[in-house]
């Protein structure tokens, strides 16, 4: 929980709409469209190593390995016909407001020399039949309608309307930094995001932060201290960093602060727990 | 942008001067012309001539367990003196003709605006909630039964979306127990997964109002109760809702 939900896959697919990291982004982008290869387990598929959510256990890979040049393929070509969308959606879209917008510019000009790396964030969806699935991948389990509409609950809403958010992982001093919008489906209060979608995005964040350090981890606790209400449509900055490993055992911490970092809003600690291969989860 | 961060508002409650508002009346003795006794607050959040769109009703997603839960509880709104929460679209639609203190109040609210346990409104695919709150033992009971656009990890419920709906039902009980409007904190522990599609109830208590603050907890477990998804507790600032002048 907490976590991008992404297909474990071996191959990846940048159109030619693909832009370099770097200063082209404010001005074009049009949304990536990548092509990934459901493997088609349910449970936890494990990361491949040039992926920029992997654990630093290849800390010589980087964005640049990732990106493939446009039309390659990795895999078998046919098995396409049945594909899953994956669109980066950490990317700035007409909803994003300026201080939003000037945020990831930063960002991604700080990612320039490596030292931080953009995450992408998807929306798991199904386009084909559970029949296309079950003969491209025939030793997958049954999947049921239900999980063939699921959506990774932070992306589920339409753009603009929900969570609109892009993070950043500094390679260096190892911790990530969420800059996100909420949009008018989460207020709360009325004029103010709503507790439930701060302690959302927490959870993601720190989410995000247990995933790179550790490969992949579940939420045991939230502590959230809400220190001033956030104004619906603004713009906050959450910084995490992961304070302690003991075992499996992550501890986390973040704060949430607005984008001249004088104003406070939330700070939170958490325990997420790596998961063991060998457990079930239920 | 609010200029007052919540600490100084509990400070200032302290002295019981609140610049810009009524001077506070002892908390035993409620019953001003802004209506604090819990009667009124629930009489006047629950709007029962209304046009509004009441969401916490059954439809054709709710699952059998949920149905019947529901059965269960609306016989005791006859008998045992539960009450069902209307959901309605916006916070704003609940509290008509009051507004947030200190000049909180947005300038507007626009249409567009949804409070976030609503914020999925085809049928099944998000929160689907409903509300039962017992006034004089300040308790609620929240069915609970999140959809496919909640996920997490695979098959089972976002550990978000059950922190927005412990926020969600900890905010009703708080206002309706003593005008609690803003969490100042929220302590979640997780124990097991909820599949999506499931029903999971969530029980909470008033555990204590003191220093402006109402105390509250939370558990979440399956309808047998044999199975704990998570364990919380939550504090609430009180602020009284101002009367809106009509101009």
């Amino acid at each position: 929980m907490g976590r991008s939900w992404r297909a474990g896959g071996s191959a990846l697919i940048r159109t030619g709409a693909l832009v370099a990291v770097g200063a082209m982004l404010r001005s074009c982008v049009s949304r990536l469209r990548t092509l990934a290869v459901l493997r088609g387990q349910p449970g936890v598929a494990p990361l491949p190593a040039k992926d920029p959510w992997s654990p630093r256990v290849n800390p010589g890979a980087g964005r640049r390995e990732q990106e493939a040049k446009p039309g390659c393929v990795r895999g078998d070509p046919r098995s396409f016909s049945s594909e899953v969308i994956h669109m980066d959606l950490s990317l700035p879209n007409p909803s994003w407001n300026e201080d939003m917008r000037l945020l990831f510019d930063q960002f991604m000009k700080k990612s320039e020399d490596g030292s931080w790396k953009h995450l992408p964030s998807y929306k798991s969806k199904f386009t084909q039949r559970t029949e296309d699935i079950k003969i491209y991948f025939p030793d997958a389990k049954l999947m049921k309608e239900k999980l063939s509409q699921a959506q990774l609950f932070p992306r589920s809403l339409e753009e603009g309307l929900g969570f609109e958010y892009a993070m950043f992982h500094n390679c260096v001093e190892d911790r990530i930094v969420c800059i996100f919008q909420g949009g008018p489906y989460l207020q709360g209060a009325p004029g103010f995001l709503h507790g439930g979608a701060i302690a959302t995005m927490i959870d993601a964040t720190l989410g995000a932060c247990a995933i790179v350090a550790v490969g992949v981890a579940m939420t045991a606790s939230l502590n959230i201290s809400f220190k001033r209400p956030i104004p619906l449509g603004s713009v906050v900055v959450i910084n995490s960093q992961v304070d302690k490993v003991e075992g499996r055992k992550l501890f986390l911490s973040c704060n949430i602060r607005s984008v001249d970092e004088k104003t406070v809003y939330s700070e939170a600690t958490s325990l997420f727990v790596k998961l063991d291969p060998k457990t079930r989860l239920t | 942008m609010i200029r007052r961060g919540f600490q100084a508002v509990i400070r200032l409650g302290h002295h019981r001067v609140l610049p810009g508002a009524p001077h506070v009346l002892p908390r035993l003795n409620r019953t001003s012309a802004f209506g604090s006794s819990t009667d009124s607050l629930v009489s006047r959040f629950c709007l029962e001539k209304t046009d509004l769109k009441d969401y916490a009703l059954p439809n054709a997603s709710w699952c059998p367990d949920m149905l019947n839960l529901y059965q269960e509880f609306l016989e005791k709104t006859k008998t045992d003196g539960w009450i069902k929460l209307p959901s309605f679209k916006s916070n704003r639609d609940h509290i008509q003709g009051l507004k947030l203190p200190f000049g909180l109040a947005a300038t507007s609210d626009k249409s567009d605006w949804r409070i976030f346990t609503r914020c999925l409104q085809v049928e099944g695919q998000g929160y689907e909630y409903v509300i039962f709150f017992h006034p004089s033992k300040k308790k609620s009971i929240c069915l609970f039964q999140p959809g496919p656009y909640l996920e997490g990890a695979p098959g089972f419920a976002h550990g978000g979306s059950l922190a927005a709906m412990m926020d969600e039902t900890f905010s009703k009980t708080a206002y309706l127990a003593g005008e609690g409007l803003f969490t100042l904190s929220l302590n979640i522990r997780f124990k097991n997964l909820i599949p999506v599609g499931s029903l999971a109830v969530l029980n909470v208590d008033v555990e204590k109002i003191e220093d402006q603050k109402l105390y509250m907890s939370c558990i979440a477990q399956s309808r047998d109760q044999q199975r704990v998804y998570a364990k919380s507790s939550g504090v609430f600032l009180q602020l009284q809702l101002e009367e809106e002048l009509s101009q």
